[in-house]
């Protein structure tokens, strides 16, 4: 219980602290919107589910981006702060903290998938229809945990570096080039699929194409299998980070170079 | 006069070496190695496969990877260059700078200066990977015209940046416009698609970027145009660079006087 207490204190700390400064959400969402309007232009003279590619993988970037950035800075913004060790001084292990501020990240990311659908049929008038919405918004959210949980890892190794933030831009395109966002995994070289489909993301694309588009087939599994591929990999991504937080707390301890910078 | 040039020009060069060794005082060689091999690698692939998937009969996997590797630039060039007078507030050490009498111009551009020498290295290993990776056929390029055009967008973009990297004196941060113009070139630059795909009311604010002039020339060159040929797009980038330049160097002026007058040099 505590540990959930810690958890809730943590997401509320985190919603304070976005609403004192909401400016922060234009980095995370300016590259996925930017990308999807690009996109939008290039499919400009396309028409039929293939647009829809476009639209969900905007929405899906758009996530990306706000759980990559955000998990980038949990631990910058302590270390620049001077935070950092008076957090890792609590009692509460540092996963379930950065775990509160990350689902308060995960709530904006769908706020930010959300806005990109609105504008993709608001101004560029894409069509947004939904084949079956129910199953749709489900695969949204388990993607939106599994884009979370991702991240989660790669939180953990910035416990120790000072580069979280090089790191983060250095992220971003290669999730977007290697879970497919915009296009089939296939168009990728074969020695890449691998790496593609172990990415948890490309299962949950996937999963939000079969919901959404008719008729489609993409990774030839369905949506059921779609997603509990997703839910694995999600829970090995868990285990990973819930280890790597531990050896990382460890290390940065014993070698005193939390706030170093 | 000549003790003015040679001040100015040592201040200059101070704050070059200065900026290369802050940088290198976070950024441990490896990691600068790694960004500079990764991100335009996968900036370039992004587009090329939603080009290839798309296949849009007037845009080519050229158009694309081209515009893509000169835009890769904007990383540097706008990114970091615009972060400087933020990067400043959060040392703690922009008001010892700004009470020095040192000249303005000569500080901030000699700033700039080793990202300079960083986006034309970005550049030419982003053209690397588009003919080694992508398959852009350079056998008709005429290597001179390229060369000119990677030194000219270098140098008017970090201008375009210097000039973002102002309004970070009065904002509380630059970080956010610097993240709007790293990413807005990609759609209103000509990188992935021709200008006159925009809206026209959006159309002048595309020439109002150096980057515009900049991917037009490399694709000349590129199919085999001499260095005569894009004399006019050169000559544009570079007015527009300049002018960007100038704008940010008033401003700059500007906004000192504001936060010493009001006493918040170091508000964020």
């Amino acid at each position: 219980m505590p540990r959930a207490q810690a958890m809730w204190s943590s997401f509320k700390h985190q919603a304070l602290i976005f609403l004192a400064d909401p400016q922060w959400i234009i980095p995370n969402i300016i590259a996925p919107f930017v990308l999807t309007l690009v996109a939008l232009m290039l499919f400009r003279d396309v028409t039929g589910p293939v647009v829809l590619y476009a639209v969900l993988g905007g929405g899906m970037m758009g996530m990306w981006g706000n759980t990559l950035y955000s998990s980038g800075w949990s631990i910058e913004s302590d270390r620049w702060n001077g935070t950092l060790e008076s957090v890792l001084a609590t009692p509460s292990p540092l996963i379930w903290i950065i775990a509160g501020r990350t689902m308060w990240n995960a709530l904006i990311g769908i706020i930010n998938a959300i806005l990109i659908f609105v504008i993709a049929e608001v101004v560029f008038h894409a069509p947004v229809s939904i084949a079956d919405p129910l199953l749709f918004f489900l695969a949204l959210f388990l993607t939106l945990l599994s884009l979370s949980a991702l991240g989660l890892v790669f939180c953990s190794f910035f416990v120790l570096t000072r580069s979280g933030r090089v790191l983060t831009n250095g992220l971003e395109f290669p999730i977007y080039v290697g879970t497919g966002t915009m296009f089939p995994i296939a168009l990728l070289p074969f020695w890449t699929h691998p790496l593609s489909l172990s990415l948890g993301p490309t299962w949950g694309i996937d999963a939000m194409r079969y919901a959404a588009i008719e008729g489609y087939a993409g990774l030839e599994i369905g949506f059921a299998g779609d997603m509990l591929v997703m839910f694995a990999l999600t829970g090995v991504y868990l285990a990973i980070s819930i280890w790597l937080f531990v050896v990382m707390e460890k290390r940065a301890r014993r070698d005193a170079t939390l706030g170093r910078y | 006069m000549g003790s003015n040039l040679s001040r100015s020009a040592r201040v200059f060069w101070s704050s070059a070496v200065l900026a290369k060794k802050a940088l290198f005082s976070w950024l441990s060689p490896s990691l600068w190695l790694m960004q500079l091999f990764t991100l335009s690698l996968f900036q370039i692939a992004f587009f090329v496969y939603v080009t290839k998937y798309v296949d849009n009969p007037d845009i080519s996997i050229t158009y694309v990877a081209v515009g893509n590797a000169l835009q890769s630039i904007a990383y540097v060039s706008v990114f970091s260059v615009s972060n400087i007078t933020s990067e400043e507030k959060w040392q703690g050490t922009l008001t010892p700078i700004l009470a020095t009498p040192a000249n303005r111009f000569s500080l901030f551009i000699g700033r700039a200066m080793f990202q300079i020498f960083n986006g034309i290295l970005t550049v030419a290993i982003a053209f690397f990977y588009a003919a080694v990776i992508f398959g852009v056929d350079f056998s008709n390029t005429d290597m001179v015209s390229l060369i000119l055009v990677v030194l000219v967008t270098s140098f008017a973009m970090t201008g375009f940046g210097l000039m973002i990297s102002s309004l970070g004196l009065y904002l509380r941060t630059a970080m956010v416009i610097a993240n709007i113009f790293l990413f807005i070139g990609l759609l209103l630059c000509g990188v992935n698609f021709p200008v006159s795909y925009l809206p026209s009311w959006l159309q002048p604010i595309s020439h109002a970027i150096p980057m515009t002039y900049g991917t037009d020339a490399a694709r000349a060159a590129v199919s085999g145009s001499s260095v005569f040929d894009i004399s006019g797009l050169l000559l544009q980038e570079l007015a527009v660079g300049i002018v960007a330049l100038v704008v940010g160097y008033i401003l700059f002026m500007v906004f000192e006087n504001v936060a010493r007058r009001k006493g918040t040099m170091e508000e964020f």
